[in-house]
């Protein structure tokens, strides 16, 4: 398990590299002349390139270096950037990551395919490129002195960072490719190379100057050292005239005058030899900056953590937490100070643990976000709707594994709201809105919750079609009283579609209800609200983590169960006279009808019910029940066990905590409990209907 | 102090010979493969599970756990008593639908880890039995007695 297998990671560093390419690409469909999108673009197609030759994955990198040759084109500025460009290079990007990750089950004749049509589009540049050279000239002639100027050439000066080579980077090969844009001169400096036993023979302590003939820009020296331009000091200096009359003096030799430094061994082989005493002082200082900037850069700060043992950390920090409330009740039952000391020390410090090893796995929401751009983008086209994807709150941090279950839902969602929300252009058009749709999702933080939006501004929910159909499926009885909430709910029933024609997309009434499954299933709801004309939006509501939740303890005759302190609305004392009226089942709370459940009945509890009955409002949306309890003891952190799989049918609780004294107590399941709620409520109508 | 029972597997198969923890349970003796057996622990607080099936009426928690304890009296229709000293939790891990799933049985006494044969077996009376017969693998001797292997996995299903 120690032995990380290289392909893996070649396959897991890929995947962050697609991820860079991906989004890149599709920004650039709506910023096509930003010169940084498309060098990220570039640089992560050219590193998928190199590490997959590296790693053996031949294929990728002959692939890759078709799709690098055409972008190419566009990172020169020879052909631009167009949606087709990028509906493409996604295909593009799709079938090396097939490459990658299934490489048996890939068609050459798809790649092909793609090649050809990248080819389509990287044709025609030929064609532009004399196009642009007059127009060049014609800058040239308005501008002599800037002509002038590139024409002579280059005095470079190139310092690499010590440990360039460690991350497998050859300062020779950049010299080659610099005589490529014309004679160079290259001269190696020593200065810095230490004595032999100080040598390091993996750092590079070799300086070069450049004296490159060319009349090249300054750009293309640049587009040299692109993939190390972190890890260099170049500076650049057109040359004088002197110097330039100096260079063409002995431009004839100037190949073979640089070509002993450039020869592949000589500098490197030679370095050693030559020790030289001092350093500049300024040198360290000015590495370890350096240092620290790549750090930031490239993310060698983090470290990845196989997912299976962040959940065994939690575990062990779970169990921790709950021996720490043993030793901290014993302390309390104890005069010695000391032993108090170490519980309060040790109290602290688990409840540091237990937050710091929460917040390992908290993972930000934007990871998602990144993914649907793309789902978006190709539905967008596939339907003909014009979408725009805004995205907001990209830094709210979930538990790492219901970013994980929030995936499908959220795909169902955005589906649905291209397919059925937005309208097609022509509609848009007739009801004054604007041609393009927007889709927005976003994240926040509300208390112990995370509310994560997802809002078209397309034709909202049709109330009257919704009921027509749920009536016609025999889901509601035909004029059964509902609210538009109610109405809104019926989305979610298994089966229930309102598409009038089914597409490849959606219609087929799977969707939904798994959406309210799996937000269920999270201890999470969904709220919709809707406008007709103007858009739908909906609301899932998802507690931060599924380990821990923040609880009520309460007790009901012996026993001792916690309520999700996220469900409780309100506590409040059972008066005298509503505890005498023992027939009926509902509250006046401030005016509304609330239905409540005696928890001693509901659980069967033998005995006296104490004196003081408490109530607690749980809610759920729009609903609430009442929940009558013996005693509030107050707040309760849980680490949720879940119950064995041998109680799966018990229904009222959704899971089991460990209380201070080391017995388990169990959680209310509150939706169970709205259910049940709701059942006295309708029984309730029964008896006023009858 | 727990007592740890080590799971040992002995060649088994070679003689039908198992190595079995010998459990009493009201007036009858069972006897279960050490295979199956985790642990057995002192007594603890058990919280009841309203709703849950009669035979599996409490959860306990067992080092951070929080597991079912069944009770195998209701199973076998023999009258509750109260703990005594001698009564223990025999913590089992058993395949439910091919996943390990850890239960607590309560025992009025653990007598003591030893061998049987299934040489020994006796065929599982059709007649005369007060209980249901799948909840029986098969019944053997020991010093003398009857022992019941039982099938936990159909007991608890």
């Amino acid at each position: 398990m120690t032995t990380l297998d290289p392909v893996e990671v070649f396959r897991q560093e890929a995947s962050d590299l697609f991820e860079a390419l991906e989004g890149a690409l599709l920004d650039l469909g709506s910023r096509p002349d930003d010169r940084e999108l498309i060098d990220t673009a570039f640089r992560a197609l050219h590193t998928i390139k190199g590490s997959g030759a590296m790693f053996g994955f031949d294929k990728v990198a002959a692939f890759t270096h078709e799709f690098e040759t055409a972008f190419d084109q566009v990172r020169k500025g020879e052909i631009s950037v167009s949606k087709d460009l990028i509906s493409v290079a996604l295909s593009a990007k799709d079938y090396i990551r097939a490459l990658i990750e299934a490489p048996e089950g890939t068609d050459s004749i798809i790649g092909d395919a793609i090649l050809d049509e990248l080819r389509r589009f990287v044709a025609p540049a030929a064609a532009v490129v004399p196009a642009e050279a007059p127009s060049a000239a014609a800058a040239a002639a308005v501008a002599p002195t800037a002509a002038a100027a590139r024409s002579r050439g280059w005095q470079l000066h190139i310092e690499f960072d010590r440990d360039v080579l460690r991350n497998g980077s050859n300062p020779l090969d950049y010299l080659d490719d610099l005589r490529k844009l014309g004679t160079a001169f290259a001269t190696a400096r020593t200065e810095d190379v230490p004595l032999l036993d100080e040598l390091e023979p993996e750092l590079c302590f070799l300086k070069w100057d450049v004296t490159l003939n060319s009349d090249c820009d300054r750009a293309a020296i640049d587009d040299v050292f692109m993939f190390v331009q972190d890890e260099m000091v170049l500076s650049c200096e057109p040359l004088t005239d002197a110097g330039a009359e100096v260079e063409t003096a002995i431009e004839a030799p100037a190949p073979v005058i640089a070509a002993p430094p450039l020869a592949p061994s000589a500098p490197e082989a030679a370095a050693p030899l030559r020790p030289e005493p001092e350093k500049p002082a300024a040198a360290p200082a000015k590495s370890k900056g350096d240092e620290q900037r790549r750090f930031d850069d490239k993310g060698l700060a983090t470290v990845r953590v196989q997912a299976q043992r962040l959940d065994e950390l939690m575990d062990r920090v779970g169990e921790l937490v709950i021996a720490q409330a043993r030793l901290s009740q014993l302390a309390a039952t104890t005069d010695d100070i000391s032993i108090k000391a170490i519980a309060e020390e040790i109290e602290r410090l688990a409840a540091g643990l237990r937050d710091t090893t929460m917040g390992a796995r908290m993972v930000p929401i934007g990871s998602l976000f990144g993914r649907f751009r793309r789902l978006v983008h190709d539905l967008s086209r596939d339907l003909g709707k014009p979408v725009d994807f805004v995205t907001s709150g990209e830094d709210t941090e979930l538990d790492k594994t219901m970013i994980e279950r929030l995936a499908d839902p959220l795909v169902h969602l955005i589906r649905n709201a291209i397919d059925h929300g937005i309208e097609d252009t022509a509609s848009r058009a007739a009801a004054g809105k604007t041609e393009i749709g927007r889709i927005e999702i976003a994240a926040i933080h509300s208390g112990a919750q995370v509310l994560v939006t997802v809002r078209d501004n397309g034709a909202g929910l049709n109330a009257a079609r919704i009921r027509a159909k749920a009536e016609e499926q025999g889901l509601i009885q035909p004029g059964a009283v509902l609210s538009d909430d109610d109405v809104h709910q019926l989305l979610f029933q298994p089966g229930f579609s309102t598409a009038q024609t089914i597409s490849t997309l959606s219609g087929r009434g799977v969707g939904m209800d798994v959406v309210k499954r799996t937000i269920d299933a999270m201890r999470g709801s969904i709220d919709i609200s809707t406008q007709p004309g103007r858009g739908t939006t909906v609301t899932l509501r998802l507690p931060l983590t599924l380990a821990i939740i923040e609880g009520l303890l309460i007790r009901v005759g012996e026993g001792r169960y916690i309520i999700p302190l996220a469900a409780v609305e309100e506590c409040a004392e059972l008066s005298a006279e509503e505890e005498r009226v023992r027939g009926r089942d509902f509250l006046n709370m401030r005016g509304d009808l609330v239905p409540f459940l005696r928890l001693r009945d509901l659980f069967d509890v033998a005995g006296q019910p104490d004196r003081h009955q408490k109530i607690i409002i749980a809610s759920s949306g729009e609903t609430r029940v009442g929940l009558i309890a013996d005693q509030i003891i107050g707040s309760h952190q849980s680490v949720i066990k879940s119950l064995s799989k041998l109680h799966s049918d018990v229904t009222m609780f959704s899971g089991a905590t460990i209380l201070g004294d080391g017995s388990a107590a169990l959680i209310l399941d509150v939706a169970q409990l709205l259910a049940i709620g709701a059942n006295v409520g309708d029984g309730k109508h029964l008896n006023e209907a009858a | 102090m727990d007592q740890i029972v080590e799971t040992r597997p002995r060649a088994e198969a070679e003689s039908e010979q198992m190595q079995v923890v010998m459990l009493g349970i009201g007036d009858e003796v069972f006897a279960l493969n050490t295979m199956l057996v985790r642990e057995i622990i002192d007594p603890v607080p058990a919280t009841r599970v309203a709703g849950a099936r009669p035979y599996l009426p409490c959860v306990v928690n067992v080092r951070g756990n929080v597991i079912p304890l069944a009770d195998l009296r209701s199973r076998f229709g023999m009258a509750k008593t109260a703990a005594t000293a001698d009564t223990r939790i025999v913590v089992l891990e058993i395949e439910i639908d091919r996943d390990p799933v850890l239960v607590g049985v309560v025992a009025d006494k653990v007598h003591e880890v030893t061998q049987i044969s299934r040489a020994d077996a006796q065929p599982t009376p059709r007649v005369g039995m007060r209980w249901n017969p799948e909840f029986i693998s098969f019944i053997t001797k020991w010093r003398d007695e009857f022992v019941i292997v039982p099938n936990m996995e159909r007991i608890l299903s």
